[in-house]
């Protein structure tokens, strides 16, 4: 535990010191919140029954708040680690190979609850109202930032795979498929049949769809558990194969 | 039961020297044998994917307490014999101790034992000096003040302690690599595997190091250090291997390999004369092993050097072939490593400055 935490207030270190690797991820939600905003605002009125009284800003919110946190950042830290030698020589320090993964999610929370909070705040300058108030706010904090933890496996995976620095930057762009084929403009029933379908077994959509009942639609345990589900599950299915890759890793 | 290394020059902290680093009832029995040796390898190789065999089934002893050469070209194979005796690469086929322990049956124990600066200086540019040493030390179990405490002691000792708060990214080449040095002591590992320490140093920087590696081992560090400078081997180890293409082609003390060759190198400066002809005059020369053109001059590798030097004189001059100077010097490690693989060691040109030219 001392070394996970060892490691993870390193990494946090690091993301205090290079905010030029964390400003473009704010600024690229923050882009497409005001952007989609501008776009259908005037064709989603607040009366538009999906709505429930609220702005457009409401029902975009949850998607800017996933692309804030889906980073490959830990995945590119590790790749350039490796590609210094420090990675070696944390291999060959006597700690267990799963800190030097756990560290850099550790930070991952970190970087998450900073940049949803203030994705989040951007929201309520737009006008969004978060029907669960306070400790609804708290909640969709800690969900986006678990979700990007659980998304962070997939780029150290990649860096960890790969070994290559472009390699684990692209991973990021696989995320843009996973987040449109989801009710992120409109709810699974606007969807066409197939849209509807492919949204349907993607597991981002329930993160979106949980995390936009609270904000749109008050508190809805069940939403809410299916959400945090396809996190935890996510994150544990990527967690457990980096950590594979990490302990076979020259092996 | 062997002490941790204590280093001198630096003021010995009271919290390391009451609770060793390393603590002595942690280790695991080893056999009689084992403890005879810091590293021995047996059979030791390993293969890559594609079938490239870096290392082929070497055998190596390394006393506790001495500084050992590591020897070779690049791409010899040091960097995957330093990798497999670090537990960072498992071998192929063979076996390993180091300070007593089998690298792949006790990995975690050896990592604790050992302190590794590998060819690539591995720092975290982000990290400064301080934080990087107190971070390290974190990793070895010494956390709070003792981290403070070792780290300070350490940037004492490789001369830091001004650009201890500067990040690692700020650092020159030879900042880097002493501090690369320094994070590899935080524990006094009992093995310290340095490979290419002073590749890509300049003259002072390299003196600087070997310097800190002499400090070390005087602290009862056993050194194993892969070089590919002649003169660096020369000054720094009591033995060496050299390796070539992934074998062991020679052993030794320095002084013992250069005996071995049994010849001296009489260099004869040609000034424009033919070398074909320089070199036909003295065929047949008593006790000349081998000649080897070189740019400008002609390397005669001849028994008693000295008493043929007349010899030469008369056949040159029998042949009316005016040549410079003519030298006499003993067999240097670079003729060694040319008898034993048949070529002179690459970037010999290269080669690490002596004391007195780094100095100037």
């Amino acid at each position: 535990m001392t070394e996970i935490l060892i490691l993870g207030r390193r990494a946090t270190r690091e993301i205090l010191r290079y905010p030029e690797a964390t400003i473009p991820t704010l600024f690229i939600p923050v882009f497409f919140l005001a952007v989609n905003i501008g776009q259908v605002s005037k064709t989603f009125p607040s009366t538009t029954p999906f709505l429930r009284g609220q702005g457009y800003a409401a029902f975009q919110l949850p998607v800017s708040l996933m692309f804030a946190v889906a980073t490959a950042t830990s995945g590119l830290a590790l790749v350039t680690e490796i590609d210094l030698g420090y990675f070696d020589k944390l291999l060959v320090a006597p700690i267990r190979r799963s800190s030097i993964i756990f560290g850099r999610l550790t930070a991952d929370l970190v970087r998450g609850v900073g940049t949803s909070a203030i994705v989040l705040l951007v929201g309520l300058g737009f006008g969004v109202e978060i029907r669960t108030g306070l400790a609804g706010a708290v909640v969709i904090v800690i969900l986006a930032a678990l979700f990007g933890v659980a998304y962070a496996g997939f780029g150290i995976l990649v860096a960890l795979r790969t070994r290559n620095v472009q390699a684990t930057q692209s991973s990021f762009l696989l995320f843009f498929p996973l987040l449109f084929l989801t009710p992120n403009f409109v709810p699974f029933n606007r969807l066409s049949p197939a849209m509807e379908t492919l949204a349907r077994i993607n597991p981002i959509s329930y993160v979106i769809v949980g995390t936009r009942s609270l904000v749109i639609d008050g508190w809805q345990p069940g939403r809410i558990a299916v959400c945090l589900g396809v996190i935890v599950g996510l994150g544990l299915l990527l967690t457990a194969l980096s950590l594979r890759t990490i302990a076979t890793y020259d092996r | 039961m062997r002490s941790p290394p204590v280093y001198p020059g630096v003021c010995p902290t009271a919290d390391l020297g009451s609770k060793p680093v390393l603590d002595p009832p942690s280790r695991p029995a080893r056999t009689p044998d084992a403890d005879a040796a810091a590293i021995s390898a047996r059979s030791l190789r390993r293969v890559f994917k594609g079938g490239v065999e870096a290392v082929a089934a070497i055998d190596l002893t390394v006393d506790r307490g001495e500084i050992f050469g590591f020897l070779g070209p690049n791409g010899a194979g040091k960097t995957t014999t330093v990798r497999m005796l670090c537990t960072l690469l498992p071998p192929t086929s063979g076996s390993a101790r180091v300070a007593g322990l089998d690298v792949a049956a006790a990995a975690a124990e050896v990592r604790r034992r050992i302190g590794v600066a590998l060819q690539e200086i591995g720092l975290d540019p982000v990290q400064t000096g301080r934080e990087l040493l107190e971070l390290q030390c974190g990793l070895y179990g010494i956390t709070g003040r003792r981290a403070r405490s070792r780290a300070m002691e350490l940037l004492e000792l490789v001369g830091l302690t001004v650009a201890a708060d500067r990040r690692t990214k700020t650092y020159s080449g030879g900042m880097k690599r002493r501090l690369d040095l320094a994070t590899a002591l935080v524990h006094a590992p009992e093995v310290l595997f340095l490979d290419e320490p002073t590749t890509g140093l300049d003259p002072a920087s390299r003196m600087s190091i070997w310097e800190e590696v002499r400090r070390i081992n005087a602290a009862g560090t056993t050194v194993f250090l892969t070089t590919q400078y002649l003169e660096e081997a020369d000054q720094l180890c009591a033995r060496l291997a050299i390796i070539d293409g992934g074998r062991i082609v020679a052993e030794g003390t320095p002084r013992q390999l250069k005996a071995e060759m049994g010849h001296d190198v009489v260099s004869v400066s040609l000034q424009g004369a033919d070398v074909a002809a320089t070199e036909a005059a003295l065929r047949g020369l008593p006790g000349l092993q081998r000649t080897l053109a070189e740019p400008h001059a002609l390397a005669l590798y001849v028994e008693d050097g000295a008493g043929q030097v007349a010899e030469i004189v008369r056949r040159l001059d029998r042949e009316r072939i005016t040549v410079g100077a003519i030298s006499v010097a003993r067999p240097s490690l670079d003729d060694v490593f040319l008898r034993a693989t048949g070529r002179r060691l690459e970037g010999r040109q290269e080669q690490a400055p002596t004391a007195e030219a780094a100095a100037g």
